[in-house]
Order: structure tokens, then C-alpha cells, then sequence
């Protein structure tokens, strides 16, 4: 396989507006939640700075708002002058880009009545009285000075940001963004001037900023599909906007969802990669060659983004959840590393962060993005006094625990149990649309072997191993089965989850399955999906209101509950289970405390686990890592693993 | 003089070293007024002020004693010295007003997760907490030495900011807690299986911070009188453990709680489908075992209601939380006889738990300035202007208020023949009557304050004129809006259509089979549902949500809405959007499946959003000599909340 050329075209550079970026790799703009109150910060500028150092072309910062009657979330920093706003944070994300040799923009934007009026206490403010969805706040329909101040608004926000140093702006005409909702027939009802042509405030918003931007770049994110034919924008609608909106911009990035299908703008591993690329061919062909397309939706390997910029489909790419996963992406294609990257697996996890907790943004492979201020590095060569490192167990912790011990220098070895590498996180893979999640297991192994780490599977370690090696030892043994909270009686059929991903379709049991749900994750969806899939009757009982709750946050949750009811799965909500029975799972009403039985030959138990510390608990001088701790998500896993390793080499920094 | 109708409540009680003045305590609570870890300047305030109102005791928010305890993003990190500085300005302003403060200090153990602290959480075993559902690390020996340990240092910080004593959470979100709890500790150690080990912890803890803080500070513990779980404490452990604690001899109080924070919340803070004193039982069953005082907890929202807990015997001094977040004043005006002044609380839950489960500042429904006690009023006005407010609901007689409260003229006209607008309706249904309060409170104020509400008056802009206004506030609400899908004439055959103020007010009275078409998510739809089941009505519930009342939630309404429903046969159906009618019925489709299906129904009931009442409004921007101001639901119609928010910017602005 040759090295550059997977590449070729995605590492030349590129002109907008007579700048130079460096190749066609953006980091496109999103939440982070590394914002103090509503600033840009530090924090934000280790992040950028990072991936510029990287690589990366050009870097959007995340979406500042431009006016204050706009605050969609805690830490959605403001456009505005002075300490309160984002024009010292800009400065210092500017000078850290161009140090590094990317370019960089801010995306302005103004949530509309996809906000929350939780933080300003005042009403949304949007086209016309339709409230979003899943929010359901009715919010205020603007009035003429409301309509002029939020595109003085785009204006004083682009002035600021030039003046910050920064190389352009990027207008939000996507996801959670007034300017969409006025194009759209779903959440544009008026009967003014700004209704009978939708395109009218768009046109007002990127004239003011074009005006004020003076030679600096313009670009647009345009949402062209809403997914909601009945009355939103449609892929040809969205290339027949692009191309009226054209004239005011030097490039087009082209995204999609709107108020029903957040989820859709950057959807999980459930949907395949590539499935904005005809809407952007179309928007390609609609607007003149003078003004750029770029691609976005999932774009996470190297050959697919190669793919588009070669044959014409986009411009340039964003890139933005592979570069949270790998900062150094774009330097390593430029090695002619690809294989080297570390793959974002599409899962949605920790990256995704528009949620009242504030989460951080972060990635479960690389769990030091979003932590750029305060986690060590990890360094190649950082040790003078190598050792022998065992590492028991070869899951995500355990590989993560030996690649960052055999890159600073020491002789590593790990010893797995089973047949094969990866532990939980393959098995997790087996599930119906995790397919991803492998790839990472299959990079840490790859690493490892690269680092030259001594790996044998099928390795049993007891305590005496432990005690006899002469080096450290990192217990990364993963978990067990828990203990079940209800009765099984004899003859009935219970397994793991884990057991069941684990085992070939035709080696279960025929017969009516049940998949008992407490906790609400991916791994009890995906169970009940996959076998779905093998057209079995599935039944997944929860004793929550509806199933998968604690995928809110990787925007999986409404989708993941169409998946299954499209499959056919019986959602036995509001139920606990008691008792199974050869034949049956027996449930309670959790708030009736009435019982029912569901039919099952075989109940699939993918509730909560136990750290499996036997060895540890022989020989507990060793260091844990990961499930051994307690049994958690692969972000856990990889963070406790490298600290593991990082601890062995003493503060990580040399 | 009315002081003798509380024969108990203002009498002074010693707790050890501290003599408090009366009776009424404002118990821990969280605010989320913390950043980066820290007590704020708001803090300081917002305690000063219930001292300034003349509370008995008042005692903090927890602080964490461990960084492994970091649950919520806004949690103050007593583990950090630099907590002391902001803790010398909490004690200063309080005791300016002569009011004893304790801290509380607490780890939440297992109820927490590593979202922030990127650490396992801890817990006596590996059992996840229902709610984070994150399997904790099981703390091994030297770890509990640890927490001990923590807890004495944090006593100690706490001591340097100036308390007067400390208070040790035991009760419903603790590690403490858990470890008392068979529930929760599984243990087979010196800390588990025996009640005299699973308590060992707790007594280690009190020894350790008497150490720490002396004899000059008050000490106390707060236990869970009933987890509520299966297989949790009850009180006869609670007692059994209250007695330990007394022979311990370095405790100098008790004070109680019910329910498990992540489990029963719902019992906790009790919303007004919980009758008052409902957790009495547990002081109760303390003061008879032991001589120390005790405080008793449980919506006491009327100064009597307390003043008649401990007349009878039940506690030594009472927990007035919420009372006091809806009335600062609220021991002022009992003890000054103007009982009836005080703000009561509603125990809606609304702003002050609903804003907490979702990260937001702590606030009030009914007092705007409730979390924004640290902010600068706006300065006074500088001459006084006679004030028209067009409407008397929340938003409007808000307004009167603040207006009113600054000098200023007032006249509120109604065009019908009561106050309260939606909140009165609201208040009509079962079990909702407590919500009436929000208008029985503001007539009260405006009655107070002089303002002249003038009924049966319909607003016009020359009936505006005769007024001769400064300054107008139009907030005359919304109006019900048939959905799109109503046909312009309904075929005969058809279920009738009513909306849901057609329903409370008596203009409709549905019978037989009723479909709610829920669109809302909130009390409406399941108000009117239960009324009608009520009445004798087959009832379904019908929504294009996932669950049903989805935001009673937040407001901890969810679990007996649930107990309810099924007791009144009400039927609940999620992920369906009315998309017509005809005379075969409502016709639903189910979204995710696309399935469309006819609902047979003797009546709809409309549960969707309302259009904003702006045609005065509208009427009046071009005319007069005076300035118009809009707030509240017409502008865009909401919760009750945003019309006080709004009304008393504007009145507060004037």
C-alpha cells in the first residue's frame, strides 16, 4: 500500500478569500464546554492549539453567540467585548492557530428558538411561535428591532472577531441555529416580508457580516436537509438556498437535522458514514466554482475524506470528531502513517456534550482531549531506567496501560486470559451497529505490536506470577458477571450479555428472547437489536419510563428507540424483573407492583457488573486499572490504564 | 401582638455550644451557586438574607470532604483550603444579623459518578446507585481511613471560615449512609453485616471532627429515618443508631431526613401532592429515644404547621427550607404576628429541585429575587409615574408589585372578574389547589402595597388613555390555538373538541371516552386527565413524546402521576402525534413506526400549546404618549415563572 497517496489531494492547500490553509482538513466548529461562564478560554485555546499542532488546516472555534437575547446552553460562550465575551479568548486562539500554521475562524451564530431560556431567563426569541420539540418552549416571535438587532448583531461579532486576529467567521445557518429556522417552512410561519421570502433574513445576516469582515474570510454552514420533508428544507430546496446565498460567502460547509432530528447533524455509528455527500454533490453543482463546498457528517477515515475532495464532491472536509480522537491526524497522514491514527469509533460517548451536566468534552480513545490544561503528556523515550512491565489482561485499559508504558521506554508484556485481544470492547462490538468500537481495540494492538510489546494470549496469571515478577505488575482484569436481583429458577436459561454478543448466531437457543435492562446503555439496546436482527422476538424489559435512557447524551436515545420498535422489539417498560422462569421472565409494575409474565426461552441479563479482583485480591500490592476498579465505560478504562502506566514512569512529563 | 399563638416556635434552644433564637432552621440544601468548587459572594448573600428574615439556624449546603466526591458540577470542594476565604464571607454576613451558622459537610459515596472528577466514585460495595448508575469502586481499609480523615480537615476549614458548628449529612445522598444501610453495604469486614459495624464509620467520622473542631462548635448528625428502598434502613435502625450516636457523647444535635436522593427523592422534597408532615414520624420516633434535639423536616411551609410540630412533641426545632427560598422573611413576619404576609411557598418545585436535578441556579416561582440576591436592584427611579398593567394574571400583578414597591402609581385593569389568570386554572384541578397560593400571595402584596386592581375592565387604547399613563405593561396572556390539524368545520360524527381551560373553567364537560392529545409535557394534560377520570371518564393520554408529563420529572411529580394514572385506569400513550380528525376518530400516527391509526373518542381535549393574547399589544405600539412593555405569555405563552420573571423586570425597571 503506498504511503502518500491515500492522501494526495486532501494535503494540498487551499484558498479562501486569498488565504492560504494549509490542506483540506477542518475542525469544524462544536460544544466543547471548556468555556469559564461565557468566555473563550484557556482551555479552549489548549484544545485548538493542540489540534493546530497537529495538522489541521483550518479550525472553527465554537459557536459564539452574537446577540445576548441568545444563551442556549450554560457555557455557550458570547460574542462581546471585555472580560464577559469572547474577544480575549478569540485573540488568544488566533495567535495559538497561526503559530501552529492553521488558519482560524469563529462561528457565529444565534440558537433561536432551539435555545433555552433557562440561563437568561427571558423568552427564545425565533420566527414564529413554534416550539422545538423535545424542549417544547413556545418561544417569542421577533418583531422588527428584534430582527435588526440580531444582524447588527452578526456584524459587531464579525468586527470583533477580525479585529481578535481571527481569519474570517463562519455563519450557523445548521443545527440549533436562528438563520435556519428562518429558511425553513417547519419554524418560519410569518406573514411579513421575512415569510413571504424566507431567504430574506439569511441574505440581511451575511451582508452585514460580509460588510463587516471586510477582506476576512465569510463561510456559511447551511443546514440543506431537514429530514423533514412535510414542510422543511429538502435537498434540492437546501441547493437552490446555498445558491442564493452564494454571492455573500467564500465557502459552504453543508450539514443536516433540524428541530426533530438533532441527532442527525452528528449521528453515532448507528448510520453509516457518508450520508451527506449526494446533498453536498448538489449543493456542489448549484453554487459557482469561486465559492467552496465542504463536507461534513461522520467524515472519520483518511480514504473516505481523500475520496471527496478527489472526485469533486466537497472542497475540503471537516474532520472534527477524528482530530478529538487523534489530534495529530493530519501530521500522520503526511508521515504516511494512516494506520497510525487512532480511529474515532463513531460512538458518541464523551465527545458529545450539549447536556445540563456540562460534560467536557473529551474522547473514550484519547480521554486527555478537553484536558489539554491539566493532563500530563504522553511522551515517547520519558524514562532512563526501563523495567519489566506485566500487564494482566488485554482489554482497552490493559492495551492502553502497555502502549504508554512500551512508549516511554519500559519492556512490556501482557498477558490475556482468552484467545483473543480487546476484552469488553470487541464483545461490545458484536452488538447491532457498534461495529466500530473493535477498531479501536484493533489500534491499541497494533501499537502495542508496533512498540514492540511482548503479547500473549491465553495466558492465565495467579498470584504467584504476580509476586515472582521482577518488574511492576498492572491488573487490568476486567469484570465478571454481576449478581442478579432476581430469582432464576432451575432449568431456566440466563446469560450475560456478554455472553450472548459473545456467542455465533446459530449456537443460541431457538425461542422468544427477553433482555433485561436496568441500566439503560448501549449494551442492552444493542443486544436486543442484534438479535432483532436475526428475526428472533425479542422483548426488552426496563424499569425505566422508556428504554435507553442514558443514551440522551450520545444522541442516540429517540433514535435507538425507533430502531427497536421498527425491529419489532416488545419495550416492556416501567418493570422490574423478579423471577425467570424456563419459558418466562416474570416483571413487576414499578409503580403498580402488579406482576406479568414475558415470554422467554431465554433471558439476556445486561445489567451491571462486578470488577473481577480475584487476582487482586491475592496479590493487592499491584496497581488496578479500569473494570478490575469497577466495571465502567472504555473512556474509564483508557484514562485509568494510562495513569497506570504514566504512574510507572513516574510524572509523566520527562 | 400575635406572639402568643407561637408558644414554642420563637423560643430561644441551646444545641452544645450554641444558642439559637428560635426554632425555625433553614436546613441544607443545595443552590449550585458554586463555581470552580468555590462558595461565591451569592452564596453569602442568599444566607444573609434569610438571616436578615430572621431564621433560628441556618445551615450550608454540603460541602465535599474528598475529591472523589464531586456528583454535580456545583459542588463546593470543602477539601480545597481555598474554600476558607468564601466560607469567612458566608459566616461574617450571617452573623451581622445575630444568626448562628453550621456547614455541612458530606461524601456522596456512590450517589455520584467520575463525570467530573475522572475518578471511581466510592461506595462501602460495588452496587451502582439507581440514578448515575455507575458501578463505584468498593473502598478498601485504607481508603475509609481516608474519608475519616477527610471529614476532620474539612471540619477543619470549616472551623477557620467562621461556623459555628458542623453537620454531618448522613442521610439521604452519603456515603455515611450507605455504609448504615443494609442496602448498600455488603461488606464482610470490621464495616459491614452487624449494625455496630456498618456503623463504625459514622462514630469514626464524629470522633475524628470533634478532634478536629473542639468544644466551641456545635456538632451534629443527620440521619435517614426511612431509605424507602427494599430493604433499607427504617427507623428502628435509625433510632438504634441515634442512640449511638447520643452515648458517643460528642454530639450536640440530630436532625432527620427521609428517603434516598437518588432513589426517593420524590419523598425528600416532597411536592404538594405530599401532604405537610409526612416525615415527622422520624423526629418523633428520635425524641423519644434520645435527649438531644432534634430537628424535624417535611414541607412546613405555614408557620403554624411548625409551631403545632412542636407543640406536639414531634421535634425540638423544625427544617423550613423551601418556605424560607419563597419568603426570606418568613420568621420575621410569624414572630411580628403578620403571618398572612408571608410569601408561602407552593411546594411546586418548579424553580428551586427543578432547576437543581438540571445544573441551573436555585430560584423561586413566585420570588424573583430568589438566587439573585448578590445582583445590584436597578437604581431608583427618579420621579414616580402612574403604572397601567393590562392583566392580572402572575406576570401582570408581578409587575404591579415591583412597580409599586418603588413608588410608583398602580393600576391593574382585569377583564374578568378574578385575579390569577392561568395560574387560578392551574389551581382548580386535584390535588393542585397549593398553586392558588402564587395568587392568593400576590393579591395579598398588591393589597399591601396600594395598588388598585380594577376588575370587569376590558382594556382598549382609549380606555388606556382616560388613565393617563407613564407606562403601560400589557400582560394579558394567551389564548387557546387550534393545532393545524383541526379541520376548519368538524364533520358531524366526529369526537367533539374542547380545549384544556374549556375543561377546568366548565365551559366544556367532556363524558365518556376522552383522548387528551398531550403536547405540553407538563401538569396540564395530566391534570385534566385525572379530573376527568375523576368524573367518571374513560381517559387516555396521548403523546408525541416519549413519556407522558415528561417534566414532571424535574418537579418530582412523575412517580405519583404514575400511581395515580393506573389507580384512576388512565391510559397512556407515548410517540403518537394527532395528525386529524374524522368521524372513525383521532387519527394518530405512530411515528416511529409510521403507523397510522384511528382513535374511536367521544371527546378530545386539547393539551397544546396557546397563542400569544398580542392584539392589544399590537394596537397600541404606534399610539400614545406613554411607553408599552409586554411580558409574560403574551409575548409567548409559558409557565407562570416567566411571567413573574418578566414582570418584575419591567416593574422593577420603570
Amino acid at each position: 500500500m503506498s504511503d502518500l497517496a491515500p492522501a494526495a489531494t486532501l494535503l494540498t492547500a487551499w484558498q479562501l478569500r486569498g488565504r492560504t490553509a494549509r490542506n483540506r482538513v477542518m475542525f469544524g466548529p462544536h460544544e466543547t464546554n471548556l468555556g469559564r461562564r461565557r468566555t473563550v478560554s484557556d482551555r479552549h485555546v489548549a484544545y485548538y492549539r493542540r489540534r493546530a499542532a497537529g495538522g489541521a488546516g483550518v479550525i472553527v472555534v465554537e459557536t459564539a453567540s452574537v446577540h445576548d437575547s441568545d444563551w442556549p446552553y450554560e457555557r455557550a460562550p458570547l460574542a462581546g467585548p471585555g472580560a464577559s465575551g469572547s474577544a480575549g479568548g478569540w485573540a488568544a486562539v488566533a495567535a495559538a492557530c497561526h503559530e501552529e500554521g492553521a488558519l482560524a475562524l469563529a462561528s457565529l451564530g444565534h440558537a433561536g428558538g432551539q435555545g433555552s431560556s433557562a440561563y437568561s431567563q427571558a423568552a427564545l426569541w425565533a420566527p414564529s411561535n413554534v416550539p422545538e420539540p423535545a424542549g417544547r418552549e413556545v418561544p417569542k416571535a421577533m418583531e422588527d428591532e428584534d430582527v435588526a438587532a440580531v444582524v447588527d448583531g452578526f456584524a459587531a461579532a464579525t468586527r470583533l472577531a477580525v479585529a481578535a486576529g481571527l481569519d474570517g467567521v463562519e455563519v450557523n445557518a445548521g443545527q440549533h441555529s436562528l438563520v435556519r429556522q428562518f429558511l425553513s417552512g417547519l419554524t418560519n410561519h410569518r406573514g411579513d416580508g421575512y415569510g413571504e421570502d424566507r431567504l430574506r433574513f439569511a441574505r440581511e445576516v451575511l451582508a452585514a457580516t460580509r460588510a463587516a469582515a471586510g477582506e476576512a474570510i465569510v463561510g456559511l454552514r447551511l443546514c440543506c436537509d431537514e429530514m423533514a420533508p412535510w414542510a422543511g428544507i429538502v435537498p434540492e430546496q437546501g441547493a437552490e438556498i446555498a445558491a442564493g446565498l452564494a454571492p455573500h460567502v467564500d465557502y459552504i460547509a453543508v450539514v443536516r437535522g433540524s428541530i426533530f432530528t438533532t441527532w442527525a447533524t452528528r449521528p453515532d455509528g448507528h448510520t453509516p458514514p457518508g450520508f451527506n455527500l449526494e446533498t453536498t454533490r448538489l449543493v456542489r453543482g448549484a453554487v459557482p466554482d469561486g465559492v467552496a463546498v465542504v463536507a461534513q457528517g461522520s467524515i472519520v477515515d483518511a480514504d473516505l475524506a481523500e475520496r471527496i475532495v478527489a472526485d469533486g464532491t466537497a472542497d475540503a472536509v471537516e474532520m472534527t470528531r477524528a482530530q478529538i480522537a487523534d489530534p495529530d491526524l493530519v501530521d500522520k497522514l503526511s508521515r504516511g502513517e494512516a494506520e497510525r491514527i487512532r480511529p474515532c469509533i463513531l460512538c458518541n460517548q464523551t465527545c458529545q456534550v450539549r447536556d445540563a451536566r456540562n460534560p467536557i468534552v473529551s474522547c473514550v480513545g484519547e480521554p486527555s482531549s478537553g484536558h489539554e490544561t491539566e493532563d500530563p503528556p504522553v511522551l515517547s523515550g520519558s524514562i532512563r531506567a526501563p523495567a519489566d512491565v506485566l500487564v494482566v489482561g488485554g482489554g482497552p485499559s490493559g492495551l492502553e496501560t502497555a502502549r504508554v508504558a512500551a512508549l516511554a521506554g519500559h519492556r512490556v508484556t501482557v498477558a490475556e486470559r482468552a484467545a483473543r485481544l480487546g476484552g469488553r470492547l470487541c464483545t461490545a462490538a458484536a452488538g447491532g451497529g457498534r461495529e466500530r468500537l473493535a477498531l479501536l481495540a484493533d489500534w491499541l494492538e497494533a501499537e502495542c505490536r508496533r512498540l514492540g510489546v511482548t503479547i500473549a494470549c491465553g495466558r492465565e496469571i495467579i498470584a504467584d506470577d504476580v509476586r515472582a515478577h521482577p518488574g511492576p505488575v498492572v491488573l487490568c482484569t476486567g469484570s465478571r458477571a454481576g449478581r442478579p436481583t432476581y430469582t432464576t429458577e432451575e432449568g431456566a436459561d440466563v446469560r450475560t450479555a456478554e455472553q450472548v454478543l459473545s456467542t455465533p448466531r446459530g449456537e443460541l437457543p431457538p425461542g422468544p428472547v427477553a433482555v433485561w435492562d436496568p441500566i439503560g446503555g448501549p449494551v442492552g439496546i444493542s443486544v436486543a437489536e442484534l438479535l432483532a436482527g436475526h428475526g428472533r422476538e425479542v422483548a426488552l424489559i426496563t424499569p425505566d419510563l422508556l428504554v435507553g435512557t442514558e443514551l440522551a447524551r450520545s444522541g442516540d436515545l429517540a433514535a435507538a428507540s425507533t430502531r427497536l420498535l421498527q425491529a419489532g422489539v416488545r419495550l416492556e417498560k416501567r418493570s422490574v424483573l423478579t423471577r425467570v422462569t424456563p419459558g418466562a421472565a416474570e416483571v413487576q409494575d414499578r409503580f403498580t407492583g402488579e406482576p406479568r409474565e414475558v415470554k422467554a426461552d431465554l433471558l439476556v441479563d445486561a445489567g451491571y457488573r462486578l470488577p473481577d479482583d480475584a487476582l487482586w485480591r491475592e496479590a493487592p500490592e499491584a496497581p488496578r486499572a479500569g473494570d478490575a476498579v469497577a466495571p465502567r465505560t472504555v473512556y474509564e478504562a483508557v484514562l485509568e490504564g494510562r495513569r497506570a502506566a504514566l504512574d510507572l514512569v513516574g510524572t509523566g512529563i520527562s | 401582638m400575635s406572639m402568643s399563638r407561637y408558644r414554642y416556635l420563637f423560643s430561644p434552644v441551646r444545641i452544645g455550644p450554641v444558642v439559637a433564637r428560635n426554632r425555625v432552621v433553614f436546613c441544607a440544601h443545595l443552590t449550585n451557586y458554586a463555581e470552580d468548587g468555590l462558595p461565591t459572594e451569592q452564596h453569602a448573600a442568599y444566607y444573609a438574607a434569610r438571616a436578615a428574615g430572621g431564621a433560628g439556624l441556618i445551615i450550608t449546603e454540603e460541602h465535599s470532604t474528598h475529591p472523589t466526591d464531586w456528583p454535580y458540577e456545583k459542588l463546593i470542594h470543602g477539601f480545597h483550603p481555598e474554600a476558607v476565604p468564601g466560607y469567612r464571607r458566608i459566616t461574617e454576613a450571617v452573623h451581622r444579623h445575630g444568626t448562628p451558622i453550621f456547614a455541612q459537610i458530606n461524601h456522596n459515596g456512590g450517589q455520584g459518578s467520575g463525570m467530573y472528577s475522572r475518578l471511581p466514585a466510592w461506595a462501602p460495595s460495588p452496587l451502582a446507585d439507581p440514578l448515575f448508575r455507575e458501578v463505584p469502586k468498593e473502598v478498601e481499609s485504607g481508603e475509609i481511613a481516608e474519608i475519616v480523615a477527610s471529614y476532620a480537615r474539612v471540619a477543619e476549614h470549616c472551623r477557620r471560615g467562621g461556623f459555628d458548628g458542623i453537620e454531618l449529612q448522613c442521610s439521604h445522598s452519603s456515603i455515611v449512609r450507605q455504609f448504615l444501610s443494609r442496602a448498600t453495604n455488603r461488606r464482610a469486614d470490621s464495616y459491614g453485616g452487624s449494625l455496630e459495624n456498618r456503623a463504625r464509620i459514622l462514630l469514626e467520622i464524629v470522633a475524628a471532627v470533634r478532634e478536629a473542631i473542639g468544644r466551641d462548635l456545635a456538632l451534629g448528625v443527620r440521619l435517614c429515618g426511612d431509605e424507602l428502598v427494599d430493604g433499607g434502613t427504617t427507623i428502628d435502625e435509625a433510632v438504634e443508631v441515634a442512640r449511638m450516636v447520643e452515648r458517643a457523647g460528642l454530639v450536640d444535635y440530630l436532625n432527620t431526613s427521609i428517603g434516598v436522593a437518588t432513589a426517593t427523592l420524590f419523598m425528600i422534597e416532597a411536592s404538594m401532592h405530599v401532604p405537610p408532615g409526612y416525615a415527622l414520624f422520624i423526629p418523633s420516633a428520635l425524641r423519644k429515644a434520645v435527649e438531644l434535639p432534634v430537628v424535624g423536616v417535611g414541607r412546613f411551609k405555614d408557620p403554624l404547621q411548625a409551631e403545632h410540630a412542636l407543640d406536639e412533641g414531634h421535634c425540638d426545632l423544625v427544617g423550613v427550607v423551601r418556605g424560607q427560598i419563597a419568603d426570606p422573611d418568613f420568621a420575621a413576619k410569624a414572630r411580628r404576628g403578620d403571618a398572612d404576609a408571608i410569601r408561602l411557598c407552593l411546594s411546586c418545585n418548579q424553580e428551586c429541585v427543578g432547576r437543581m436535578g438540571l445544573n441551573r441556579w436555585l430560584g423561586c416561582i413566585e420570588n424573583p429575587h430568589t438566587g439573585r440576591e448578590a445582583l445590584p436592584r436597578p437604581p431608583a427611579p427618579d420621579r414616580v409615574r402612574n403604572v397601567l398593567v393590562v392583566g392580572a394574571g402572575p406576570g401582570g400583578l408581578q409587575a404591579a408589585i415591583s412597580a409599586a414597591e418603588r413608588g410608583h402609581r398602580v393600576t391593574v385593569l382585569e377583564q374578568t372578574d378574578v385575579p390569577g389568570g392561568g395560574a387560578r386554572l392551574a389551581a382548580s384541578v386535584p390535588n393542585r389547589a397549593e398553586f392558588g397560593d402564587l395568587v392568593r400571595n400576590q393579591v395579598a402584596e398588591c393589597r399591601r402595597l396600594g395598588v388598585d386592581v380594577r376588575y370587569r375592565v376590558t382594556a382598549s387604547p382609549e380606555v388606556i388613555g382616560e388613565y393617563g399613563p407613564d407606562a403601560v405593561v400589557v400582560a394579558t396572556g394567551s389564548v387557546p390555538a387550534p393545532p393545524h390539524w383541526v379541520p376548519e368545520g368538524v364533520p358531524g360524527g366526529a369526537p367533539r373538541l374542547a380545549d384544556i381551560t374549556e375543561v377546568v373553567t366548565g365551559a366544556a364537560a367532556p363524558s365518556g371516552r376522552v383522548l387528551v392529545v398531550d403536547e405540553l409535557g407538563f401538569h396540564q394534560a395530566t391534570s385534566v386527565a385525572e379530573l376527568l377520570a375523576d368524573r367518571g371518564c374513560e381517559v387516555e393520554v396521548l403523546t408525541p413524546g416519549m413519556v407522558v408529563g415528561q417534566d414532571l420529572g424535574v418537579t418530582l411529580d412523575l412517580e405519583y402521576w404514575n400511581v395515580r394514572a393506573a389507580e384512576k385506569g388512565i391510559v397512556q400513550t407515548t410517540d403518537s402525534v394527532a395528525m386529524g380528525l374524522d368521524e372513525t376518530g383521532l387519527q394518530v400516527l405512530h411515528h416511529p413506526t409510521g403507523q397510522m391509526t384511528a382513535y374511536p373518542a367521544d371527546w378530545i381535549v386539547l393539551a397544546v400549546p396557546a397563542a400569544p393574547n398580542d392584539a392589544l399589544y399590537f394596537s397600541l405600539r404606534q399610539d400614545g404618549p406613554y411607553r408599552v412593555h409586554r411580558i409574560g405569555d403574551c409575548v409567548a405563552p409559558r409557565r407562570a415563572h416567566a411571567a413573574v420573571i418578566e414582570g418584575d423586570r419591567i416593574g422593577a425597571s420603570l
